[in-house]
């Protein structure tokens, strides 16, 4: 194609392409921000197996995992003006980066519903049941009890799906939205070396990536606490200084006397 | 007090209890023995709740609740007049054992977090358990696991403890840690309801027990009455089974 292959472009595309990272920032948390909600909203019927609403579920979920984001991308971009023009409704002044987004959450939210519901199941029913002999209202156990648990849980499968969500933005730019791999198309086209451009955006994708997961993992580590066997040297200094904690508010409170009198 | 007054319960067609009428007297100890599938306990669980009773009514302390219209409300009251000690433990996973205990006190009867400290320290002293405060559940032993759950439902400070089948899950060597913690709070005056199987608790600790079998209460006496003059045939049969005569030849 064009140039003969030159390494000197890729240093100096980085930082140009570096300069719309924050367009393919801002469509992921855009898209996880509406794919939470979505989800939770989706998994909740299934969830409490509601009648009718649960079929409606599994059918959005259906249709979002079973069709490319490409696909759905065209499908709300184009599709989605025509049918509000029946509702006499004009979006054609809406940015591109709305649809994208949109779509982007939407189809997150597919995947996000089935994730929710797989790790509050995970969660052992029998906790449940614990928390509501103590005497604990059903969403005091499903905020203090199920969602911490859940969430460890989740960490992993949710991980997955924002790197995959990351990578697929690039797809945006098949509606001209200037992202990094749109931008990536435009400076190969000006300079003729796409091999460069192309490999530079590589790159920034790896780093952003590792980045995330690394991130990510360390979230996952510190909701997974208890779940480690044996407590590394650093959290048994900890918990000595903690168990110590608990023994001096004993002894200070030493008049109240407690459950001893039980 | 705790009055069950013909309680009844059925999975779809199949009745597993069938007007089940118990009385149990502050400070009893009562052991609830029967075969498996007699509903015991399923009995048990009604009390609290946790199985939903297809009818009859309930009388723990002064509450007073009609299992037919029981509202929300009046069972998350009744719930918190008792408290349950599981076969699987069902520890709270993502919190120390201390939390486990203070979970309770803190959200449910709100107290300080001071106070709650306190409590729920004693409480693990007392299960002999000073030493694993900040322990996981994951890092105690079954016996260990099973006496942080004895602490947490004596931290509700309920009307009744209810076990059900505390030991069942338990290696041989640990059912002992844990038989001698519940006869010791037992010895404090504390009324429970039991399920089990280990005979020679029951006939230690127990001051009443109970037979049931096929979702009705056969017969019920004191641990004398009940295991050495059993009246009914089908009593007489279990125990045969349970405890076997040494009638070996040599």
């Amino acid at each position: 194609m064009g140039e003969p292959f030159d390494f000197t472009y890729i240093l100096t595309f980085i930082p140009k392409l570096l300069s719309t990272l924050q367009i393919t920032l801002f469509i992921v948390a855009g898209s996880l921000l509406i794919g939470m909600i979505v989800g939770f909203l989706i998994a909740l019927p299934r969830l409490y197996q509601i009648p009718i609403v649960q079929t409606i579920s599994k059918v959005y979920i259906s249709f979002f995992r079973g069709t490319p984001v490409l696909i759905q991308l065209f499908l709300f971009y184009y599709g989605l003006p025509e049918l509000l023009k029946l509702a006499h409704l004009d979006v054609s002044k809406t940015p591109v980066l709305a649809f994208v987004i949109l779509t982007y959450g939407l189809h997150t939210g597919a995947f996000m519903s089935e994730l929710i519901r797989a790790s509050v199941m995970a969660v052992d029913r029998g906790q449940v049941e614990a928390a509501y002999a103590v005497g604990m209202t059903g969403y005091q156990a499903f905020v203090r009890i199920i969602m911490p648990q859940a969430l460890a849980i989740a960490i992993p499968v949710f991980s997955n799906l924002v790197i995959a969500l990351l990578k697929d933005t690039s797809l945006a730019f098949t509606l001209g939205v200037m992202e990094m791999t749109g931008k990536s198309q435009t400076l190969g086209t000006l300079t003729q070396h796409f091999i460069e451009s192309y490999i530079a955006l590589a790159l920034i994708y790896l780093v952003v990536s590792f980045a995330l997961e690394k991130f990510l993992k360390w979230l996952e580590n510190g909701l997974l606490q208890h779940e480690q066997q044996d407590t590394s040297v650093r959290s048994t200094r900890l918990t000595l200084r903690k168990n110590i904690s608990y023994r001096r508010i004993v002894t200070e409170m030493s008049t109240g006397k407690g459950g001893v009198d039980l | 007090m705790i009055k069950l007054n013909n309680i009844s319960k059925s999975f779809g067609r199949q009745q597993v209890l069938k007007d089940i009428d118990l009385t149990v007297e502050k400070g009893d100890v009562v052991v609830i023995l029967g075969p498996s599938g007699s509903g015991k306990t399923t009995l048990l669980r009604c009390v609290n709740y946790l199985e939903k009773p297809s009818d009859g009514e309930m009388i723990i302390g002064d509450y007073h609740l009609n299992c037919k219209y029981a509202s929300k409300k009046q069972i998350h009251l009744l719930r918190q007049k008792s408290a349950m000690v599981f076969q699987q433990y069902n520890l709270f996973k993502h919190k120390t054992a201390i939390e486990n205990v203070m979970e309770g006190l803190l959200i449910v009867k709100k107290l300080s977090k001071e106070e709650a400290i306190v409590r729920s320290v004693a409480l693990l002293e007392k299960v002999g358990l000073g030493n694993k405060l900040e322990a996981y559940p994951s890092q105690l032993s079954g016996g260990q696991q099973q006496r942080v759950g004895i602490a947490r439902a004596l931290a509700m400070e309920p009307e009744v403890i209810l076990f059900d089948e505390p030991t069942s899950a338990l290696d041989p060597e640990l059912v002992g840690e844990v038989l001698s913690v519940i006869r010791k709070i037992a010895k404090e005056g504390i009324t429970m309801i039991v399920v089990t199987h280990e005979m020679s608790f029951a006939r230690d600790v127990a001051n009443h027990i109970v037979f049931m079998d096929g979702g009705v209460i056969v017969e019920e006496g004191t641990p004398v009455e009940l295991f050495n003059h059993p009246k009914e045939e089908r009593t007489k049969q279990f125990l045969k089974r349970i405890t076997p005569e040494l009638n070996y030849n040599i």
